[in-house]
């Protein structure tokens, strides 16, 4: 039991447990959340519990339960909904008010729980999900992220317990709570969740909790928190691996007969990629909040990304902190050399200050300049005052994509920010491969598969689709489609773009989805429309009747779909007997975890001054974690340019293996698997698309080894993450037929996807090497 | 000329002070503002209490996090007026100099005053080895 350090008494918990339930869709989930509130004070208890919504969330109603009552929440103007909970609270009754500010935190406050009481409240939350070709990810907030803020006031108050303080004129009063260094005396966590995929579920995964996954019927999965109970350090990401990819349209009626549906369209159904020459500015996050894992990730996911870039590609980078540096004032062509000194610009950027993310985005999109082009953000999204770094984006008039990198979810945020300038979005935990991913969202960058699309719904009465569909469409990235309908009906959805069109069958028949799909939808279009309010007073009278103009929008949805928002509040009042007017309960905020891989003292407390300075102190401290973050990064590369000729004695693979179990302790310790050495490969690859070597010669043979490298892990010209890598290689060996006989027939088994018999990795260029191959290949294709 | 005595409710209170009742809640929990007299339905609040809101809210607007404000006004158990002590980090650059920063800055601001010192340091470092060597080349 936790000690409370000036009393001595110990700590009871307000909340004792949170506990996930519900059901996920291929387009959305519909949750129950319950909060068990437990007083052991003599007096009366408010507790004030504060956390973030989802991506594309939004809070339906609450039950409020306890000994001898239950009672449901009402929908009121957020004014309102106050002066209910208050009134209610001055009359002794126990009252409970959930109400949204900004970046989607939500305050859950329930007030006049009697000494001794335990108190449930189960909410209701309807959520989005990212959804990808073959499932989705599902993200919910077991904790909260502490941000960044200009002026925030952030500060350890007693031991191993942070606060952050938002100022009032901004955020109005919310209350965020205390962030524990150690959760491991917090409230409990736990989920017992539905997955439902209309062709079945393949597999569920979770890379940030153990699962218990029992099969139900042929469509569904149930999945639990696989240990006994867990605590409130991380988020909940769960992934769902649909049996037959993510496609279709889900349909049924909702609770007034209207028709409502949701299209699955993947990114397959459009065209082919462009392959045009790109614009691409990358905006790394070196932030305090990104030390340890996420920025050696990030900045891992960086090189691999250069790698993909071909001469006639231009590219910069900028990484901020509270401030911004850039690698080259404007845009530089993807030469090997500028290349080069790109990535020994990234070794030098370690994790230190605070997160002026607007600023990074507004400087890479003043380097785009006219021609405008994309931008590939990597970052933790620690920060508050989305809405404001919003408006920035979306005045760049550059798409901008992002790699969310973190424990706690800022995935709402990061979302949006793709979404509303027509980019996509990865969110990941920075114990997976970041890296890959990265490599994976750049492949599509800049590349649409689909642009200026439109969507129709043709032979159904009053049929229509709301939000938009997304301007762009990205390889990897299904488009997600909510709309609806007079009633039940059979028709299609037609799709135009430029250059092509394609249509879809959509029969709307009764079914038990519709009031859900209904919810989802209403979630969504708030979600969108509260991106827009800054709640910030802004000067000018256009200004402010535009924020008029959203406050009454966002009223009128929230009624029309009966979901909260952050102008409508839901609350509940409960009259008791016994209740005491007048009373003052006592007020305590409930405390959450520090999110897992963001450290405690980057935002609060300072490390322990030493007493010389000079030397970097041994362990610990920001200055030494700078350096050592440096150091492994340099290491290799220095050591790859000092052997001009690398290629010579060892297979590329075997020779960068050697390398990294040289280079200095990694924080990270990962072994070389066999990702980490296609990471390598792909960063080495030269602007015309070969490896290095001295000759041509040794350039086609050591192109050939990295091309059966990625092929023997599955990656084609079409498929999985380094399918640019595999593209170039190919297109830069056609180029070279000439040197040898047998590079034609290799360049002809890329394209059909094969591999080929051997351990590549282990060869070398050499003379020996093109009998080898001759001869393996004529193996395989004997028994072809 | 003393203003005559008034109280408040709660809700009145806040409406005068300009804050939410549940933050006056709350800063009543932490110690940082004062409890009402009485209790029950006669619990009343007076200016003396509306004036503690005021200041608080003065004291925030001057960039002060709220443990530091209930430190500085004194809490319930505050008996006495003792000033309020401020904290301070002291660095130790050499034996003769010695460099005193305030505690409880934020992290960015702390990150810069420090690689400041860093600098200040490595740089008397240097004057010291010089130092060094000039007195091993002869009289100093």
């Amino acid at each position: 039991m936790p000690v409370a350090a000036a009393t001595g008494k110990e700590i009871q918990l307000a909340m004792q447990r949170l506990w996930l339930a519900g059901r996920l869709l291929p387009v959305g989930a519909r949750l129950l959340v319950y909060h068990s509130f437990r007083s052991s004070e003599k007096k009366a208890l408010e507790v004030i519990y504060a956390f973030g919504l989802p991506r594309d969330a939004a809070l339906r109603r609450f039950r409020v339960t306890g000994e001898g009552f239950s009672a449901r929440s009402e929908l009121r103007p957020v004014e309102e909904a106050v002066r209910a909970y208050e009134e209610g609270l001055e009359q002794g009754h126990l009252a409970a008010l959930a109400r949204e500010y900004g970046d989607g935190l939500v305050n859950l406050t329930v007030g006049n729980i009697r000494p001794g009481e335990t108190v449930t409240v189960a909410l209701e939350i309807l959520a989005g999900v990212e959804a990808h070709e073959e499932g989705l990810r599902f993200r919910f907030p077991f904790t909260l992220a502490p941000c960044y803020h200009r002026q925030a006031r952030a500060a350890e108050v007693s031991a191993g317990f942070g606060e952050i303080e938002l100022p009032e004129e901004e955020f109005g009063d919310l209350i965020l709570p205390r962030f524990a260094a150690d959760a491991t005396h917090l409230h409990e966590v736990g989920f017992d969740l539905r997955v439902k995929m209309p062709g079945g579920v393949s597999e569920v995964g979770s890379p940030s909790h153990t699962l218990r996954v029992l099969q139900e019927d042929d469509a569904s999965s149930r999945v639990q928190l696989g240990a006994g109970r867990d605590v409130p350090d991380r988020d909940l990401v769960l992934d769902v691996r649909a049996r037959d990819g993510l496609a279709g349209v889900l349909i049924g009626l909702d609770h007034e007969g209207r028709g409502r549906f949701a299209a699955l369209v993947p990114s397959r159904a459009f065209g082919e990629r462009s392959e045009a020459p790109r614009q691409v500015v990358f905006v790394l996050d070196r932030s305090g909040s990104m030390e340890g894992a996420p920025i050696q990730q990030a900045r891992r996911a960086l090189e691999a990304c250069l790698g993909a870039l071909a001469a006639s590609d231009r590219f910069g980078v900028v990484a901020f902190d509270d401030r911004v540096e850039e690698f080259r004032r404007s845009l530089v062509e993807g030469t090997a050399e500028s290349r080069r000194e790109a990535r020994a610009f990234l070794s030098g950027i370690g994790a230190r200050g605070g997160t002026e993310l607007a600023a990074g985005i507004s400087r890479a999109a003043a380097m785009l300049g006219r021609a405008g082009g994309d931008i590939l953000v990597l970052t933790d999204g620690q920060v508050y005052a989305t809405e404001e770094i919003l408006k920035t984006a979306r005045t760049t008039g550059v798409r901008l994509h992002c790699l969310g990198i973190g424990s706690a979810s800022q995935d709402r945020f990061l979302a949006l920010l793709a979404r509303e300038t027509g980019g996509v979005s990865r969110f990941l935990t920075p114990r997976e491969r970041v890296d890959l991913a990265a490599v994976d969202l750049f492949a599509s960058i800049g590349r649409p598969v689909a642009a200026g699309l439109e969507v129709a719904v043709e032979g159904i009465a009053g049929g229509r689709i709301a939000p938009d569909p997304p301007q762009a469409v990205f390889a990897g990235t299904p488009v997600i489609l909510f709309g609806e309908a007079d009633g039940a009906g059979g028709g299609s959805l037609a799709l135009r773009w430029d250059g092509g069109n394609t249509s879809m069958p959509l029969h709307i028949v009764p079914s038990d989805l519709g009031e859900t799909l209904r919810l989802l939808q209403g979630a969504r279009l708030i979600t969108d429309l509260e991106s827009r309010w800054t709640g910030i007073e802004e000067p000018g009278a256009v200004a402010r009747r535009e924020e008029q103009r959203v406050d009454r929008r966002l009223e009128a949805l929230s009624q029309a779909y009966g979901l909260a928002s952050r102008r409508m509040a839901l609350v509940a009042v409960v009259e008791r007997v016994g209740d005491q007017p007048g009373e003052l309960p006592k007020t305590q905020v409930v405390a959450v975890g520090m999110p897992q891989d963001t450290r405690f003292d980057a935002y609060f407390g300072v490390p322990q001054p030493t007493a010389c300075m000079a030397r970097a102190p041994v362990g610990g401290g920001a200055l030494s974690s700078l350096s050592a973050l440096a150091r492994p990064a340099r290491a290799l590369f220095s050591r790859l340019q000092a052997t001009p000729q690398p290629m010579m004695q060892a297979g590329p693979a075997d020779m960068l293996m050697k390398m990294e179990a040289g280079a200095a302790e990694e924080p990270l310790e990962l072994e070389p698997s066999a990702a980490d050495t296609l990471l390598e490969l792909a960063a080495r690859i030269e602007p015309d698309g070969g490896m290095p070597g001295a000759t041509e010669e040794e350039r086609v043979q050591a192109t050939i080894l990295a091309l059966l490298a990625f092929l023997a892990e599955g990656h084609t010209e079409r498929s999985g993450a380094f399918r640019s890598h595999v593209a170039r290689l190919v297109a830069y060996l056609d180029t070279v037929t000439h040197v040898h006989p047998v590079v034609g027939g290799i360049v002809a088994l890329a394209r059909q996807g094969r591999p080929l018999e051997g351990d590549w990795a282990r060869q070398s260029p050499g003379p020996a090497f093109w009998a080898r191959l001759e001869e393996t290949l004529r193996e395989g294709e004997q028994h072809a | 000329m003393r203003a005559r005595a008034q109280w408040f409710s709660l809700q009145e209170l806040a409406a005068e002070a300009g804050l939410p009742a549940r933050t006056i809640r709350f800063y009543i929990a932490r110690g940082l503002a004062l409890p009402p007299a009485g209790a029950g339905r006669g619990a009343a609040y007076s200016r003396e209490h509306l004036a503690r809101l005021q200041a608080i809210k003065r004291l925030q607007a001057q960039g002060l996090m709220l443990a530091d404000i209930a430190r500085r006004l004194g809490g319930e158990a505050a008996e006495t007026r003792l000033p309020e002590p401020d904290a301070w980090w002291s660095y130790p650059l050499q034996g003769d100099v010695v460099v005193w920063v305030r505690a409880g800055l934020s992290p960015w601001r702390t990150r810069k005053v420090r690689a400041v010192l860093a600098e200040m340091a490595s740089r008397l470092a240097a004057i010291d080895e010089q130092e060094e060597k000039a007195k091993g080349d002869g009289d100093y």
